[in-house]
């Protein structure tokens, strides 16, 4: 049928865009469950990173070493940024809100920075490795196939460590209850460096393959991308990693399928339409408990 | 009164006076935890009532029902004859039904002053359409409630701090702000969450004397207290809590002899 | 002073006149009722858009260039009030969503996810407001019909913004110094207490809300009436960021304070960085440096001085003679020595230390 030919290779497209928008949504809703910030710098650290594996690759690295490059990049700055800005922050008593400026005003210094230092143009990343692959009706390059790859691997690991290891239940803990955590012995500041360089590397993966699916970007990709990833995030429930492994999985196909019925541009208002729904009907999102006001941690 | 289980709490007889107050069994769920089961008792106008019993008995919670912030899972709460279920609590305060809080709740960056102002319902300055046609119209208001607040600060000995910023007050203060609060609102009947709780006893003592000073110009309290000699000086009548559920009433003295109670406190 | 000055000066001032009543209307949802309306830019455009549709003439003119909705011309100053009021109406279901009980980041990211939204539809639905490449052209009110020079026209639209400003002050000025702006300030400070005392707070945040929407809609419209073009590249959320800033910088909550801030932040920061030499530096840079510097400026304010050069100010009331003396000597009112049972001396009392 000409709906299969149609709506099938998208939802292929989904996966793929499934697989990007949840390397930075477990990692955005990572930051948000074990430090209680809603950064939204995240984006311009998805650009940032990027740049960094593009750069690379302009040295003469491979696609596997730009992507780890911009891995490595994205969990020190991001690890980095919570150190020396937010957490001292937090600590001087900027409250919920004043922590969205501060982490709003460094996205922004982040994104111009990029912006100065590169110019305006928008720039290429060719990854290569184009070869098609046809499955189950839909068409994926190999690179495609190696993102999808990427994502899947990542939110495995993520899953075990956050479920398995001792690591993974101080992180939980203090996600749920800092104080708590603290006084029953966790570290929780070793437990928040790792949560930030863990969901820092989630972001610099996402800001290399976002680039490299889309192959053209500029200083803005990563923080036009960051609504998306803020819809999934709070649709799965702010702070439940799971959670946004699905929204993500549902806004990527939902996103892709709907590309083929409106104007393309437009699909991003999906995403939203679904937050807004969410908002609505059941603000802590799928998976999530009813918000409470709470204060940042550390 | 006699000691008397309230799960079936007789209906007013011919000369009893109709309460003020009252609540039918009253339940709530918190996930799966059930914060209050089966709670029912009568307030009678113009008395102190306390509210008593082991931690965990869902008292703050049964006073977060009365006052609307908390809705239950069933139940109703009646007041002044009017059933209150579903009404928020800005509705519950207009018609007189007033709760202060535990932690303190104070306008933070207003004046002592300004808090006390801001209390009082029904302001016709309040509303954009009066102000839009300028002062004179809120002025005479205004004047009669800055005379109201300043008496009450007089009265509890305030009247210095009237400009101070609510927030740098000591706990003893914004716990008597509070209570200026409460009474600047015309209130018929005031829900008190621990109103001694972390204040110094010269202060916990005074404020005694306040809500005897309150219930002897009609307002009614219901106090969810802890302190048993207190609730002794103080109560008209007492209500025992345990496990959510209402297991007694009546006077400190008919409350010791009774055997469900001192169960119930020894076992928590 | 040369003319090329003149219209130099004549622009900024215009432009500080759009800010202060930019200032004034986020200060109204921000500093004194705790709304975080990230998509304050939303409403200014809103504003402009309105303003623009009214005044351009059928859309079949000047070829036709362009594709827009409406497309009348009504006259002056009648666009300026429609488009405030079409801000506020805007108002009431974005509120309805943005507005409920949610935490303050939560509504903040909100408010900023509907803002990108808005940007995104406006730019990809041609026949609205002409998509991306926004709507220009619009003529400046009453300007065929006075018949004086560019010059004087630009310093009587000074006059005009000021007029504006002045006029919005006496409303906003009645509202923060009455009693419903001490209720919006209680409904900031806590809440749960406010309503509790009898607030109808939802009615309270809705109607600092719809009310600074309003002012921001008209600015958005005196704006784009001077300026004569308005498209998506205006009003990017970020936008939002630079009246925070100078809200935050001049003193939230403090109508005179958000002035001083509009002077400084938005005029005197951009201005001062468009004479960094363009020898130095390709064009692109004074655009970024101005943003790092507005960035720059937040953080630093949010570190040393949160509050603002010129804080809220607190507010006196005036005690009749007899209070006072009596509050002196220690003495209650005479109707009250009624009830005075075991209530200790003032003494104890006053002196109060934490307990």
């Amino acid at each position: 049928m000409l709906l299969a030919n149609v709506v099938v290779p998208s939802i292929g497209f989904g996966i793929v865009t499934a697989s990007i928008l949840a390397l930075a949504a477990v990692g955005f809703t990572l930051q948000f469950g074990v430090t209680n910030i809603l950064n939204l710098a995240f984006g311009d650290v998805m650009t940032a990173s990027a740049f960094v594996g593009y750069y690379v690759n302009q040295a003469g690295g491979d696609i596997a070493e730009s992507i780890l490059a911009a891995a490595v990049f994205g969990a020190v700055a991001s690890w980095a940024l919570n150190r020396c800005v937010f957490t001292p922050f937090v600590r001087r008593g900027t409250k919920l809100f004043g922590m969205v400026i501060v982490t709003l005003s460094v996205g922004t210094i982040v994104q111009n920075v990029l912006l100065g230092a590169f110019g305006a143009d928008f720039f290429t990343f060719q990854g290569g490795l184009s070869t098609q692959y046809h499955v189950a009706g839909m068409t994926f390059s190999t690179l495609q196939l190696v993102i999808i790859a990427i994502g899947v691997v990542a939110m495995a690991l993520l899953q075990l460590l956050l479920s398995r290891t001792k690591l993974g239940k101080a992180m939980r803990a203090t996600s749920a209850n800092p104080a708590l955590a603290r006084v029953s012995g966790i570290s929780t500041d070793r437990v928040v460096d790792v949560a930030w360089l863990l969901s820092g590397a989630m972001c610099g993966l996402a800001g290399i393959v976002l680039v490299l699916n889309t192959t053209t970007f500029e200083s803005t990709t990563g923080s036009s991308f960051l609504v998306v990833v803020i819809a999934a995030a709070m649709l799965g429930g702010v702070g439940r990693p799971a959670g946004a492994m699905v929204a993500s999985v549902v806004i990527g196909v939902a996103m892709e399928v709907a590309a083929t019925f409106i104007t393309p541009t437009f699909k991003e208002v999906i995403a939203f339409g679904v937050l807004i729904l969410v908002l609505l009907l059941r603000p802590q999102g799928l998976f999530g408990q009813a918000s409470s006001v709470r204060e940042v941690a550390a | 009164m006699t000691v008397s289980t309230l799960h079936d709490a007789p209906a007013a007889t011919t000369g009893a006076v109709v309460p003020l107050l009252s609540v039918r069994n009253l339940r709530r769920e918190f996930g799966g935890v059930v914060a209050v089961d089966d709670a029912s008792f009568d307030v009678l106008p113009g008395t102190i009532t306390s509210l008593i019993g082991p931690n965990g008995a869902g008292k703050s919670t049964a006073v977060g029902i009365i006052g609307g912030g908390i809705r239950p899972t069933k139940g109703t709460v009646q007041f002044a004859g009017e059933d209150l279920t579903g009404l928020p609590p800005y509705a519950r305060a207009e018609r007189g039904l007033i709760r202060t809080f535990q932690l303190s709740s104070q306008f933070s960056k207003l004046t002592v002053l300004e808090n006390l102002l801001a209390a009082a319902p029904h302001q016709r300055g309040e509303q954009f359409r009066v102000l839009v046609f300028g002062k004179r119209l809120w002025r005479e208001e205004q004047d009669r409630l800055l005379e109201r607040a300043y008496e009450l600060l007089v009265r509890f000995s305030m009247f210095e701090m009237r400009d101070e910023y609510a927030g740098n007050l000591s706990g003893g203060q914004k716990r008597l702000v509070e209570i200026m609060r409460a009474l600047m609102a015309n209130p018929k009947m005031v829900l008190l969450d621990e109103p001694m709780a972390g204040v110094n006893p010269t202060l916990a003592r005074a404020i005694e004397g306040y809500l005897l000073d309150l219930a002897a110009e009609g307002v009614t309290l219901l106090l969810v207290e802890h302190e048993l000699d207190v609730v002794e000086r103080l109560s008209d009548n007492v209500v025992v809590m345990a496990q959510g559920r209402t297991i007694a009433t009546g006077s400190m003295t008919e409350l010791r002899e009774n055997e469900e109670v001192v169960r119930a406190y020894l076992e928590g | 002073m040369s003319h090329a000055f003149q219209f130099y000066a004549t622009t900024l001032l215009v432009y500080l006149g759009v800010d202060v009543l930019s200032v004034w209307s986020l200060n109204l949802q921000y500093g004194m009722t705790g709304i975080y309306n990230f998509a304050w830019i939303l409403f200014q455009s809103i504003g402009a858009y309105t303003a623009a549709v009214l005044t351009l003439g059928p859309s079949t003119a000047n070829t036709g260039f362009q594709h827009f909705i409406l497309g009348t011309s009504i006259p002056f100053p009648l666009p300026l009030l429609i488009a405030g009021a079409v801000a506020g109406v805007f108002s009431i279901p974005i509120g309805f969503v943005a507005l409920r009980r949610l935490r303050a980041d939560y509504e903040a990211t909100v408010m900023l996810v509907i803002s990108v939204v808005a940007t995104l539809i406006v730019s990809n639905v041609q026949g609205m407001f002409n998509g991306t490449a926004g709507l220009s052209l619009i003529p400046e009110p009453l300007y065929t019909f006075l018949h004086v020079s560019t010059l004087s026209y630009s310093w009587l639209y000074v006059l005009f913004t000021a007029v504006v400003c002045g006029i919005v002050y006496i409303f906003v000025h009645r509202v923060t110094s009455s009693p419903l702006g001490r209720a919006m300030r209680a409904v900031r400070d806590n809440e749960a207490a406010a309503e509790s005392l009898g607030k109808h707070v939802t009615s309270v945040r809705m109607f600092a809300f719809i009310f600074g929407n309003v002012i921001a809609g008209m600015s958005g419209a005196l704006l784009v009436q001077f300026i004569g073009a308005w498209s998506p590249g205006a009003w990017f959320f970020v936008e939002t960021l630079i009246i925070l800033t100078a809200i935050i910088v001049g003193g939230t909550g403090n109508n005179g304070g958000v002035i001083l801030g509009a002077l400084l932040v938005p005029i005197v920061f951009n201005e001062a960085t468009r004479y960094i030499p363009t020898s130095f530096a390709p064009a692109a840079i004074v655009d970024s440096v101005q943003w790092c510097v507005i960035g720059g400026l937040a953080l630093a304010f949010l570190w040393f001085r949160p509050q603002g050069i010129l804080p809220e100010r607190r507010r006196r009331f005036p005690v009749p003679p007899e209070y006072a003396a009596m509050a002196a000597a220690g003495r209650y009112p005479p109707h009250d020595e009624r009830g005075a049972t075991g209530t200790p001396p003032v003494a104890v009392l006053a002196s109060e230390t934490e307990s």
